[in-house]
């Protein structure tokens, strides 16, 4: 009985022509991009895009699958064990921490793709409600008395610290780089906050579902979706004088993708976002395009306001510690109400 | 719907005091140049309140809920208290037994002395790390002692394949394998006095085929047969292994499914001093010693352990229904010196137990379970199981009169008896026995006296 099916098998083999299992198809793969909350829809759109462009350039399946959630929380599962083969996050801060304590990566990874391996970038602005009631021009505005404002908590959520360095931002600007009058401004803010959610998806329900507040500092792609598919005509976004540049980065976790194999199609993975299509996908989900003959098709999209970045707090590693570690600053200036 | 009343209530309590208090005050300032002033509160303010609230309610129970599932989970249950990381990645258990016995031996002139006694008192600490590595500790105050029984780390990577190491059971004999909540009887049967009782080594151990046949194999300091300890005497190592196949497991027929049989083995050398002899002695159910090695202390009158110590233990069971029948048989062969006389010898011992629960619960390898829960008031009395069982053990009859005295060690033991067991509920057992041990030798003239025991049992496991 052996032999006849060592027989059979050999026929088999001699039957092929040669190279034949030269020719196969490449094996079907799979990767894991674990993101950020406000991603889905667009790696939704990208996934799609990249497997056409993928099996179209190398005959090869590629499936992605998607991990959404609080930037940081995404960082730790992934110190933890999830076995992502690229990260997509919120913060520098939280790819860092991959690096530093899950040395899943190298430390120079921000140096691995261009423009700070962020493909994509993102401001900070205000949503209002229809018609602007309270005539919220800028952030001077959201200190005033009987100025509701809806912003997460800082200390949980990675979009919250985009808005709070934003807000400092502003105010070094006005008090002409005084620290103190700049704290005395973000404190007067927070205590105009009357929920503090912990994440952005929680105060887009504040604001949106649970009608509380005036304005809501919020990431712009996520106002301008929440403009689209949420407000149908209930809201306005307000561009403020100044804001932050919003750098979301990515990054291939070496060592899954080393593990698994992956590697070369991670790192197309990303690369493609750079790409026209990818750079099209991003501006159309509303994320600031980084190839200059995308911004320019969306530019009405995006208007032009005076931007700086989180080189001017001294890098997010300076900026977590000095403000959002315990002890530091948000804690001395929040009391809970 | 009652929470949103007393919630808009008290935001309206509160808005109307904030409202006296704000015409009362002076508008707060900000660092910023806004000259605005607070207006007096609206219906829309008032709103914005109520939602705020609700807002903060709501968030609070959304926190308590993930603060809920991220606690540590502690589940108390009749087989114990568990302590569980919320993730499931740790688990401390803590269970534990009592038996509380009373042993009364019939006649006058028997040596025994009837007495009530704490025979287990056994808390069980269990660890689980990752649900694969877990560690176990067990003690025993029972007989007014603290003895070590178990301690041991178990490393499970597949079914088929762990790793144990520390102090635990030697794979060897059927009814030492079986957990003392779980016995037919009282006492064990007297095979289990010629088998390892707990040893300190390392196995591997595993299942094989979805459990038609499970293995383990150790290798152990070596104790003297029903011995443990805690250290060695010597660098000779014993190795024991036991396999045992369940090879109707997955058949329909209910007649075969649950037959088990299988073979356990150990081997090893020992050598005995004068200080320690490395010779064990045997007692009887009502555990009075019976036999024991000649030990005067003198090197012409002391008998030790001279080399090989083999054991042989074939050993089967079966459960059908409310039927259980447990059947082994040990021999022990040792090699024995004194002074310059030297012998190996074969002790041997059988035993066929029986059980029946005559309530009609199944039986299994862990006992029965009862149905019902012993509550006259409800009519239901738990369930009730009727034991009975022969033993026998037998000493080779080149042990006299050379390295045991006859007129004081006998010859062989053999017993029978029947009990009742009555489970008033999972967690309490009662225990009924009587036995009667006939030996051979023994005595001054003819044979030691008979022994007949009645033993009782009140058990808590948890």
């Amino acid at each position: 009985m052996r032999r006849s099916i060592v027989a059979a098998l050999a026929a088999l083999t001699a039957a092929l022509p040669p190279g034949a299992a030269a020719q196969q198809a490449p094996k079907d793969v799979v990767l894991l991009n674990v993101s950020y909350d406000p991603t889905r829809e667009l790696y939704q759109d990208y996934n799609a895009a990249f497997a056409r462009y993928w099996k179209a350039k190398t005959g090869q399946s590629v499936t992605i699958r998607q991990s959404h959630g609080g930037s940081g929380k995404q960082a730790r599962s992934v110190i933890d064990g999830l076995q992502a083969d690229v990260v997509t996050l919120a913060l520098a801060y939280d790819v860092d921490a991959l690096a530093e304590r899950g040395r899943l990566i190298p430390r120079n990874w921000q140096t691995r793709l261009p423009d700070n391996s962020a493909p994509y970038t993102s401001t900070i602005v205000f949503l209002v409600r229809k018609g602007n009631p309270k005539r919220i021009r800028d952030w001077g505005d959201l200190v005033r008395p009987g100025v509701s404002v809806v912003t997460p908590n800082p200390k949980t959520s990675g979009g919250a610290r985009w808005n709070y360095l934003a807000a400092w931002g502003y105010a070094l600007r006005k008090f002409g780089g005084d620290e103190g009058k700049a704290q005395q401004f973000v404190a007067a803010l927070f205590r105009n906050v009357p929920v503090l959610d912990s994440g952005a998806r929680g105060a887009t329900t504040t604001f949106i579902e649970r009608g509380i507040g005036d304005v809501m500092i919020n990431w712009e792609n996520e106002a301008l979706l929440a403009m689209q598919e949420m407000g149908k005509g209930q809201y306005e976004i307000v561009m403020p004088s100044v804001s932050i540049l919003a750098e979301p980065p990515v990054t291939v976790v070496d060592r899954v993708a080393n593990k698994r194999g992956t590697r070369p199609i991670a790192e197309a993975y990303l690369h493609y976002l750079y790409s026209e299509e990818g750079q099209t996908i991003a501006a159309s989900h509303f994320y600031r395009p980084r190839m200059a003959s995308v911004a320019a098709k969306f530019a009405s999209r995006f208007p032009r306001i005076q931007l700086f970045d989180i080189r001017e707090f001294g890098g997010w590693q300076v900026a977590q510690k000095k403000h959002f570690d315990d002890g530091g600053i948000f804690d001395r200036l929040y009391q809970p109400r | 719907m009652r929470a949103t009343t007393l919630i808009v209530a008290v935001a309206l309590a509160l808005a109307t005091t904030a409202a006296r208090a704000q015409a009362q005050l002076p508008a707060p300032t900000t660092p910023d140049d806004s000259t605005a002033v607070r207006p007096p509160e609206t219906l829309e303010d008032l709103i914005q309140r109520v939602r705020v609230l609700e807002r903060k309610l709501e968030l609070k129970q959304e926190e308590d809920a993930a603060r809920a599932k991220a606690a540590p989970a502690i589940v108390v249950a009749g087989d114990g208290v568990a302590f569980r990381a919320a993730d499931g990645s740790f688990q401390l258990r803590l269970r534990g037994y009592v038996q509380d016995d009373a042993r009364m031996y019939q006649g006058v002139a028997h040596p025994g002395t009837s007495a009530f006694l704490l025979r287990r008192v056994r808390p069980i600490l269990e660890a689980t790390a990752l649900q694969r590595y877990t560690l176990r500790i067990m003690p025993d105050f029972g007989n007014g002692q603290t003895v070590l029984y178990d301690a041991y780390v178990e490393a499970a990577f597949l079914p088929q394949l762990g790793l144990r190491f520390g102090k635990f059971k030697p794979p060897v004999g059927l009814e030492r394998l079986q957990s003392a909540t779980n016995l037919m009887f009282v006492e064990r049967a007297l095979p289990t006095a010629l088998v390892p009782n707990r040893d300190l080594g390392v196995q591997l151990q595993g299942v094989v085929g979805g459990g038609l046949l499970s293995y383990a194999l150790g290798v152990f300091n070596g104790v003297n047969d029903g011995g443990m300890a805690d250290t060695d005497t010597d660098n000779a190592k014993e190795v024991a292994a036991r396999l045992f196949a369940q090879p109707f497991q997955a058949s329909e027929s209910d007649a075969l499914r649950r037959l088990g049989f299988g073979v356990a083995a150990t081997r090893g050398a020992v050598h005995g001093t004068l200080t320690s002899v490395s010779l064990p002695s045997y007692s009887s159910p009502g555990q009075l010693a019976f036999f024991r090695y000649r030990a005067d202390g003198k090197a012409t009158g002391t008998a030790i352990a001279s080399g090989d110590h083999v054991r042989l233990a074939p050993q089967g069971w079966y459960y059908r229904g409310p039927l259980s029948v447990l059947g082994e048989y040990v021999i022990s062969r040792q090699a024995v010196a004194l002074d310059t006389a030297s012998a190996t010898l074969r002790n041997r011992a059988w035993q066929v137990a029986a059980a029946y629960a005559v309530t009609g619960e199944d039986a299994g390898a862990k006992g029965i379970r009862p149905r019902s829960v012993f509550d006259p008031a409800k009519g239901s009395w738990g369930a009730i199981e009727l034991t009975a069982r022969v033993h026998q053990l037998r000493l080779d009859d080149d042990a006299f009169p050379r390295f045991a005295d006859p007129t004081a060690s006998a010859r062989s033991a053999r017993a029978w008896a029947a009990g009742l067991n009555w489970y008033l509920n999972p967690n309490v057992k009662l225990v009924l026995d009587y036995e009667r041990t006939r030996f051979a030798g023994g005595a001054k003239t003819g044979d030691r006296a008979p022994e007949r025991a009645l033993f009782s049992r009140i058990q808590f496991a948890f």
